[in-house]
């Protein structure tokens, strides 16, 4: 008896050495397992999926879903635990069976963040997203996302018809539908801005054309309209896209469409003219700005816009471009400045003009995040049914406006917040956009509406300038190129040159001008050195190939 | 004494050790194996193992990029001038400090000395743009009144460099002065005294007497920081540092962090980090043998 029982306890310490051992080597071996063919892996996907849709077993499917934090979180309620992801969860997550889990990242590191949870494997949400194209592009060629042609063809016929074809393009890889891209509302980007109670104070019309600007600019240096003491800045600045993009993109000459396909480099999500003719000319209108002091000089150490915002609100800024919606929300950089200076006034203008008299300036793609499944996963099927779920019925408008009555009224089919409403009620949708992740902006239909639907939603006295503004970001514009395929170099160097682009503009406008050209040359050499020649040259050949 | 007693007999010290190895094994040996990843094309959906082995074609991409010799001279250089100017700084400090008489404002003295060190980078750096700038900060608001040209701190990199030196020793030397205090209470007091009764002077004595007491510190310390030639911290380059100065605050951690974290590029990075490691085990063992030779001083 004794000795039986020592028998078994040699026999369980056995057990539980050998578990152990093999639990060690399944964890290294369940990564080499993830790598198998893909057609195990489908094949385990659908297994998965069938296990997640069979409600008779009763056994709860967790979902977790990425979503963006931006620590505005308005006190008791958490980025995890708000009104909206009790909404989802007693809509969505509760009828069928799932457990909505919401797992997140903070907006400000997303794609770092999003390569740390992908190599994580095991810990990685259902859904994740990203602005990334280049981010998307590498997890779908390094095999790392669930194919989604068939989950959306039968558990999303809602979400296909929502999306539709033009934006679902751009979630393909290879042929295949690796990504679900949201749909973006509105493709105007940049508008700029005048102080008019400055230009009416000087008695000056608003500048039509570059040229004009220049002048302008150069007489509020002097005339210094807003008595800043010296510390105009004529034209603000930053090291942002919203900010140096117009004015770079105006200096294009006119191209051929073989030169936009292959000159264009897509860095991230942009596509930046630093290869087309008429870039140089853009940085040496910047470089003599800035020599002749009429730009932010600071602008260097401002790639978040908080200096220019600065700037604008103490009311020291002459002209500016900015995202054409920013400067009236409420609260915001409008508001701000005319509570330190109740006269100033501000314009919606479309001034960068180019050789042909046009203002051209770049739009979105008509996408917004890249939704993706992880191979991983193990509940797609739950995944595609909760972003379908998202586009049926009035569940987006639900996510996006809030309660009606409550928070919003409909005004010719246009939900209008309701200004006299509680902080409580208000604070139900305050991350409305990083939770109705199928769409970018909101969707009323068609775009006029959309469009009208900001307009509406801001503060009654700024309506008029915004719809300027949103008319001026969507005139002239320059669609983004898509190719049939990834450029596999945009993918490998499209960070480490986003930065050289940076050095580039910074450079080139605050060397001496007679220094500008050898500054302009050994940048732009070292540029093509990092690899901006490698995406030239598969760019060329996606272009031929494409072409034959 | 067998192995049974001794180790009966002295089991307490060895479950001492206990603590201090296991963090060894688990968070300096155990991470090592991830260094697999310089020689393997890492995918990382298929982990370290599934990866396929590609030799030593990551170290030769590495080679070939002109920004991998950009940032290892960058981090060099800022090293080197960081060990002429803030090497030094803590021991005068510590000097100074130790020939102050007055018990009450010595205390204040080091504690205002050490606050700096605890502020985080992002804090300093916020604090750096304020004072620096170039269009508002506090010091060009007070140049330009003088009707002088505002002075670039930070858009210029030489002058970046010296504000990027100054920050680190306003940062760093009131705590790196604890080091020096402890190895000054050591001194025996007698020699002061005998040194009063042979007349010496006060810098007489700091010279030989305070300063020979220091020497095993100082190379200590000195070998410790040529062992760091080579690795550079993240945040201060990182932080104090903008696109206009890049030619010299990029630096090999910002390197690792642009491929590999940002994008993605994990291969790379860990290339880039294994090369660090290997060039800093060079310069501890170089320091460590010279100043054997040289002064009979060494760590190992």
């Amino acid at each position: 008896m004794v000795k039986a029982a020592r028998g078994t306890m040699k026999a369980s310490k056995i057990l539980a050495v050998t578990l152990g051992c093999t639990m060690l080597l399944s964890a290294c071996g369940g990564n080499a397992n993830n790598g198998g063919t893909n057609a195990n892996a489908n094949a385990g996907a659908n297994e998965n999926a069938a296990a997640g849709g069979n409600k008779a077993s009763g056994k709860q499917v967790t979902l977790k879903v990425e979503v963006f934090d931006r620590g505005n979180s308005p006190a008791g309620s958490t980025i995890t635990n708000n009104y909206l992801t009790k909404y989802v969860q007693d809509n969505f997550g509760t009828p069928n069976n799932i457990k909505v889990e919401f797992v997140p990242v903070p907006r400000s590191e997303e794609v770092q963040k999003l390569n740390v949870l992908m190599a994580s494997g095991s810990d990685v949400p259902d859904i994740v997203f990203t602005y990334d194209s280049g981010t998307f592009y590498r997890y779908a060629q390094q095999g790392g996302l669930t194919d989604l042609g068939e989950l959306l063809e039968q558990h999303g016929p809602n979400l296909k018809q929502f999306l539709g074809e033009d934006t679902l393009a751009y979630g393909q890889y290879e042929g295949k539908q690796f990504a679900l891209p949201a749909k973006r509302a509105h493709l105007g980007k940049y508008s700029s801005f005048i102080r008019q109670d400055w230009l009416d104070k000087l008695g000056l019309p608003v500048p039509k054309t570059t040229d004009e600007l220049y002048t302008t600019l150069k007489t509020f240096k002097e005339k210094d309209p807003g008595q800043t003491g010296g510390k105009v800045i004529p034209l603000g600045m930053s090291l942002a896209p919203a900010q140096f993009e117009p004015l770079l993109w105006s200096f294009i000459k006119p191209v051929t469409e073989e030169q936009r396909y292959t000159l264009t480099q897509q860095l991230g999500s942009n596509d930046y003219p630093i290869l087309l003719p008429g870039f140089k000319d853009g940085l040496q209108f910047m470089n003599k700005l800035y020599s002749e002091g009429l730009m932010s000089a600071d602008f260097s150490l401002d790639e978040d816009k908080k200096k220019l915002n600065e700037d604008v609100t103490k009311g020291l800024v002459g002209f500016f471009s900015e995202d054409d919606m920013n400067p009236f929300y409420a609260d915001l950089m409008y508001a701000t400045l005319q509570k330190n200076i109740p006269d100033a006034k501000i314009s919606s203008v479309d001034v960068y003009t180019d050789s042909e008299g046009k203002h051209p300036k770049p739009e979105y793609a008509p996408v917004g995040l890249y939704l993706m499944i992880p191979k991983s996963s193990k509940n797609a099927e739950a995944a595609v049914k909760y972003l379908d779920w998202m586009a049926s019925g009035d569940n987006l408008l639900h996510i996006q406006n809030g309660v009606e009555g409550e928070n919003y009224t409909l005004e010719n089919g246009i939900p209008m917040a309701k200004a006299d409403v509680t902080d409580e009620i208000k604070n139900r949708i305050y991350n409305w956009g990083d939770m109705a992740i199928i769409s970018n902006g909101k969707q009323l239909g068609d775009t006029e509406k959309n469009v009208e639907a900001y307009v509406l939603n801001m503060p009654e006295q700024y309506r008029e300038e915004t719809r300027k503004a949103l008319s001026v970001s969507r005139s002239d514009t320059i669609k983004p190129v898509l190719f049939d395929r990834p450029i596999e170099a945009q993918a490998k160097y499209g960070t480490a040159l986003r930065d050289k682009l940076n050095e580039i503009i910074v450079k080139t406008t605050m060397a001496k001008p007679d220094q500008f050209d050898s500054t302009y040359e050994s940048m732009l050499k070292d540029y093509m050195a990092t690899g901006g020649q490698a995406i030239l040259d598969e760019r060329k050949k996606a272009y031929e190939e494409m072409k034959k | 004494m067998n192995l049974a007693v001794y180790l009966r007999r002295y089991w307490q010290l060895y479950a001492l050790l206990i603590l201090p190895v296991s963090y060894f094994i688990i968070f300096k040996y155990g991470p090592m194996y991830g260094i697999l990843i310089a020689f393997k094309d890492f995918n990382f959906f298929q982990g370290i193992n599934g990866s396929e082995w590609i030799g030593f074609d990551a170290f030769r991409e590495v080679f070939a990029m002109s920004d991998f010799y950009k940032t290892l001279r960058n981090t060099l250089m800022l090293n080197f001038l960081d060990l002429l100017v803030s090497f030094p700084a803590p021991l005068f400090l510590a000097i100074m400090l130790y020939e102050l008489k007055i018990v009450w404002f010595k205390k204040l003295s080091q504690t205002i000395l050490y606050i700096p060190h605890f502020i985080s980078w992002v804090i300093i750096g916020g604090i750096v743009y304020q004072v620096f700038g170039t269009q508002s900060g506090m010091i060009n608001n007070i140049v330009t009144s003088f009707g002088f040209d505002a002075i670039p701190f930070l858009t210029d990199k030489n002058d970046w460099l010296i504000t990027y030196l100054a920050v680190g020793v306003w940062q760093s030397a009131g705590w790196g002065t604890i080091i020096y205090l402890a190895a000054l209470t050591g001194i025996n007091k007698e020699l002061f005294e005998a040194a009063d009764v042979d007349g010496a002077s006060r810098l007489r004595k700091i010279w030989n007497i305070t300063l020979p007491s220091l020497k095993p510190t100082i190379v200590t310390l000195l070998i410790i920081n040529l062992g760091h030639m080579i690795a550079i911290g993240f945040e201060r380059p990182y932080i104090i540092g903008n696109t206009a100065v890049r030619d010299y605050s990029d630096v090999l951690s910002t390197f690792v962090y642009r491929i590999g974290i940002e994008s993605g590029q994990y291969t790379l990075a860990t290339v880039v980090g294994l090369f660090q490691a290997v060039v800093g085990l060079v310069f501890v063992l170089g320091a460590n043998y010279t100043s054997k030779k040289l002064a009979d001083q060494s760590i190992m």
